[in-house]
C-alpha cells in the first residue's frame, strides 16, 4: 500500500463520521426496543419478521413492485451498485483496483446501476406526483450515490481502455482520482443529515412491520386447510 | 386555524419527544419518497391526485417531525422539506388525516421500505386530537359513547325493549317457549357485544346471532350497560377517549365474570378491543377475546350447529373488512363459513389482505364533512362488486355493511348486503330436537 494522500484520508474520516452516526441512530433504536404489546398473539413474530424480510419482498406478492416493475428492477440493481460501489472503495483505497474479469463484472454491474440512478433522477423529475413529493434532499440524494457509482465506475474502467493507461492516464489521473474521494466524502458527511439514513431505518421499519403483522396472524399468511374447504 | 396557540403546538410536539419505543422514529424516518404506495390507496386510484399519494401523509408527519427534531430540519429546513406547525400544515392535516385516509392498511403493506403508513396516519390524528381539531362530526361520537355508553346514545330501556320483542321473535321462529336473549347473567361463557347500528337500525342481525347461539346452545349474555364493541376514539386519535371506552368493556367483562369476550362483526371495535385496548389499559386481559367470525367458524367445525349451503343458492362474495383482515388476521374463517353455508362462493379481485377499503373505514361514515369524497371512492368497491356479478354481498362488520348499503344505492348494485351471522342463520338448520331438547 502506497502513502495515502490527504484527500484519501479526508474520505477516510468522512466514512467514519458516517459509520459513527449511523451506529448512533442504530443504538437509538436498539435502546428504544421494540413495542411492549399487551394483546394475546395470534401468531409467530419472528415468522413475521422472516416473512417481511423474504416473502412480503417478493414481487408477485408486493403490488408496488408489480406494478411498477421497472422502477423496482432499476431500485434493485441502484442498490447493488451502491453496496458494491461501497464495498470497492476499500479496494481502491488500498491500491487494489479491480482488474481482469473481476474489473468486467463490477463495471457492467456498475454500468446498469448507473442508468439506473438516472433512470430514478429522470423520473423524479419529470413525474408529477413524484415531483410533487419530492425536496431538495431527494434529488441531492439521487445525485450524490449516481456520482459516486459512476466516479467508481469510471476508477474502474479508464484503465481497462487501451489508450488510457498509456496516453490518457497521466493527464486525467489527477482530475478522476480526487474526484472520486470528493464524491465519496460529501456522499458520507450528507448521508446521515437526509433521507439516505434509511441505510439504518429501513431494516428497523421491515422489522416492526414483521412484528406487527407477525404476531397478529396476518404475516405469513396460512392457507385453509384442504379439509375446510 | 390561525388561533393555533403555543400550548396546543406544545402538546402536539409532544408526541416526537417521549417515544416509549422504535416504533414511531423508525417509521418517521424512514420513507423514501418513491411514492410506489400511490396506486395501493383507493383515493389515489379515484382521483388520481399526487395530493391522495399515501407518501404525502407520512411526509406531512414526519416533515414536522424533522422540523423539531432534527439537526438538518432545525438549520436549513427546505432541504429536507421540514414544515413548521401553523395554520396551513394544520389544514393540510386535518384534510389528509382525517378526510382523505380509512386507515385501512392497503399502503403499508404494499410500501416499498416497510413503512406502517396507517400507525402515521393515526399519528398524525393524535397530534390533531391533542389539539382539539378533531371534526365535530367524529367528536360527537366519541362523545355520545363516553356520555352514555353507547355511540348511537341508545337508552338502557330502548336497548331492553329492543331485545325483549327479538327475544319473542326467537321464541316464535324456533318454536320454543324458552329460547332466551339473556340479560346481565354473570358467570356464563360468552359475553357477546354489539355495534349499536344492530339495535339502532338491523336489529335482525341480533336475532341472527340469537338463533345460531340457541341452536349451538351455548351459555351467553349480553350487558344493557355495556354492549358497544366499538371504539371511535381509535379513530379520533384522542388515546384517553379511546382508553376510557375500552376500560368501561372490559370492566363490564370483569362484572359478569364471562370466559369469553365475544365480538361482534366489527372491523375496528376488533382492531380497538382485540388488538390495542390491553396496550391502552397496559394490561394483559385474564379472558379470551375473539371475534364472532371464529366463534362461528368454531361452531362449525366442532359440529356444533348444523347448516346447509342449499339454503342459500344465490351467488354470494365477501368484503374483506380492513382491521379485522389485514390488521387483524382474521383471513380465511370468513371464507371457511362461506363455503359452509351458500352453495356459490365468489371472490372479489382482489381480496383478502389485498382487498380495497368499503370507504367507509377510518371513520369516515362518522364524518359527513367528507361524504362526497367517500360516496365516490366507494365507486372503487362498487366496480368489484359488479365484476364478481354476486346477487348477496356478506361482510363481517357492520360500518362495511352500512357503508355498502350506501354503496349499493348510489352505483344502483342492486345486490343484498348481510352480515355473516345473518348468512349462517339462513343456512342453520334447526331439528326438532334442537327445538324441543
Amino acid at each position: 500500500m502506497t502513502e495515502m494522500a490527504w484527500y484519501q484520508w479526508m474520505a477516510l474520516a468522512a466514512l467514519g463520521f458516517c459509520l459513527g452516526t449511523c451506529l448512533f441512530h442504530f443504538f437509538r433504536l436498539i435502546k428504544l426496543g421494540k413495542p411492549v404489546d399487551y394483546s394475546n398473539p395470534a401468531g409467530s413474530i419472528a415468522q413475521g419478521v422472516k416473512y417481511a424480510f423474504t416473502g412480503a419482498m417478493d414481487p408477485r406478492r408486493k403490488e408496488s413492485a408489480w406494478l411498477h416493475l421497472p422502477t423496482y428492477t432499476a431500485g434493485l440493481f441502484y442498490h447493488s451498485g451502491t453496496f458494491l460501489s461501497i464495498l470497492l472503495f476499500f479496494f481502491i483505497v488500498s491500491g487494489n483496483v479491480p482488474q481482469g474479469w473481476f474489473a468486467m463484472v463490477t463495471s457492467t454491474i456498475l454500468f446498469i446501476s448507473v442508468f439506473s440512478g438516472i433512470f430514478i433522477l429522470v423520473k423524479r423529475i419529470f413525474k408529477k406526483e413524484l415531483r410533487s413529493l419530492s425536496n431538495p434532499d431527494d434529488y441531492i440524494s439521487n445525485t450524490l450515490v449516481t456520482l459516486f457509482q459512476l466516479m467508481t465506475l469510471l476508477i474502474i474502467l479508464l484503465p481497462l481502455l487501451p489508450s488510457y493507461s498509456l496516453t490518457v492516464l497521466p493527464s486525467y489521473r489527477p482530475i478522476v482520482l480526487p474526484s472520486y474521494y470528493l464524491i465519496f466524502t460529501l456522499l458520507m458527511l450528507y448521508l446521515p443529515l437526509g433521507k439516505l439514513r434509511h441505510v439504518v431505518y429501513f431494516f428497523a421499519a421491515r422489522y416492526h412491520l414483521g412484528n406487527f403483522y407477525g404476531r397478529r396472524g396476518v404475516w405469513p399468511q396460512r392457507g385453509i386447510k384442504a379439509e375446510d374447504r | 386555524m390561525n388561533g393555533l396557540t403555543e400550548g396546543q403546538k406544545r402538546k402536539a410536539l409532544e408526541v416526537f419527544e417521549n417515544f416509549s419505543d422504535s416504533k414511531l422514529l423508525t417509521h418517521l424516518n424512514s420513507c423514501v419518497h418513491c411514492g410506489l404506495c400511490a396506486e395501493s390507496c383507493m383515493y389515489y386510484q379515484v382521483y388520481k391526485d399526487a395530493h391522495y399519494v399515501p407518501a404525502k401523509k407520512v411526509d406531512l408527519v414526519s416533515s414536522i417531525y424533522r422540523r423539531y427534531n432534527t439537526l438538518s430540519g432545525k438549520l436549513v429546513p427546505w432541504l429536507t422539506g421540514a414544515r413548521d406547525l401553523d395554520a396551513k400544515t394544520l389544514e393540510e392535516m386535518i384534510d389528509l388525516f382525517y378526510g382523505s385516509c380509512t386507515i385501512c392498511g392497503r399502503c403499508t403493506m404494499h410500501c416499498s421500505i416497510g413503512v406502517d403508513i396507517g400507525y402515521l396516519v393515526r399519528t398524525g390524528r393524535a397530534i390533531l386530537a391533542s389539539m382539539g381539531f378533531v371534526p365535530a362530526t367524529l367528536q360527537s361520537t366519541v362523545d355520545a359513547a363516553i356520555n352514555t355508553g353507547n355511540n348511537m346514545a341508545i337508552s338502557e330501556q330502548d336497548f331492553i325493549d329492543t331485545l325483549k320483542w327479538l327475544e319473542e321473535d326467537l321464541q316464535f321462529e324456533v318454536n320454543d317457549d324458552k329460547a332466551e336473549i339473556p340479560l346481565n347473567v354473570p358467570g356464563k361463557d360468552i359475553m357477546y357485544t354489539l355495534n349499536p347500528r344492530e339495535p339502532k337500525f338491523f336489529p335482525l342481525s341480533i336475532a341472527a346471532m340469537a338463533k345460531i347461539f340457541y341452536a349451538a346452545g351455548e351459555s351467553w349474555t349480553l350487558s344493557t350497560r355495556m354492549y358497544d364493541v366499538t371504539n371511535y376514539g381509535y379513530f379520533s386519535g384522542n388515546i384517553q377517549e379511546a382508553t376510557s371506552i375500552a376500560r368501561r368493556l372490559y370492566d363490564e367483562m370483569d362484572h359478569l365474570q364471562a370466559r369469553r369476550c365475544v365480538l361482534a362483526e366489527c372491523g375496528h371495535g376488533t382492531r380497538a378491543f382485540r388488538w390495542e385496548a390491553p396496550n391502552y389499559l397496559g394490561r394483559s386481559f385474564p379472558f379470551d377475546v375473539i371475534t364472532s367470525v371464529e366463534l362461528l367458524a368454531e361452531y362449525i367445525r366442532q359440529g356444533r350447529i348444523k347448516v346447509d349451503p342449499a339454503k342459500i343458492p344465490e351467488k354470494v362474495t365477501l368484503h374483506d373488512p380492513c382491521n379485522l383482515v389485514r390488521s387483524g388476521g382474521v383471513i380465511e374463517m370468513q371464507r371457511y363459513i362461506l363455503r359452509k353455508c351458500v352453495s356459490d362462493f365468489v371472490e372479489m379481485t382482489p381480496h383478502g389482505t389485498d382487498n380495497f377499503c368499503c370507504g367507509g373505514g377510518g371513520g369516515q361514515l362518522a364524518m359527513s364533512e367528507y361524504n362526497e369524497r367517500r360516496m365516490k371512492i366507494t365507486g372503487l368497491k362498487a366496480e368489484q362488486i359488479k365484476n364478481t356479478g354476486a346477487t348477496i354481498v356478506c361482510t363481517p362488520c357492520h360500518n362495511c355493511v352500512d357503508q355498502l348499503i350506501q354503496t349499493n344505492a348510489a352505483y344502483k348494485l342492486g345486490v343484498k348486503i348481510m352480515t355473516l351471522a345473518e348468512i349462517v342463520a339462513d343456512a342453520l338448520i334447526i331439528n326438532n330436537e334442537t327445538l324441543k331438547p
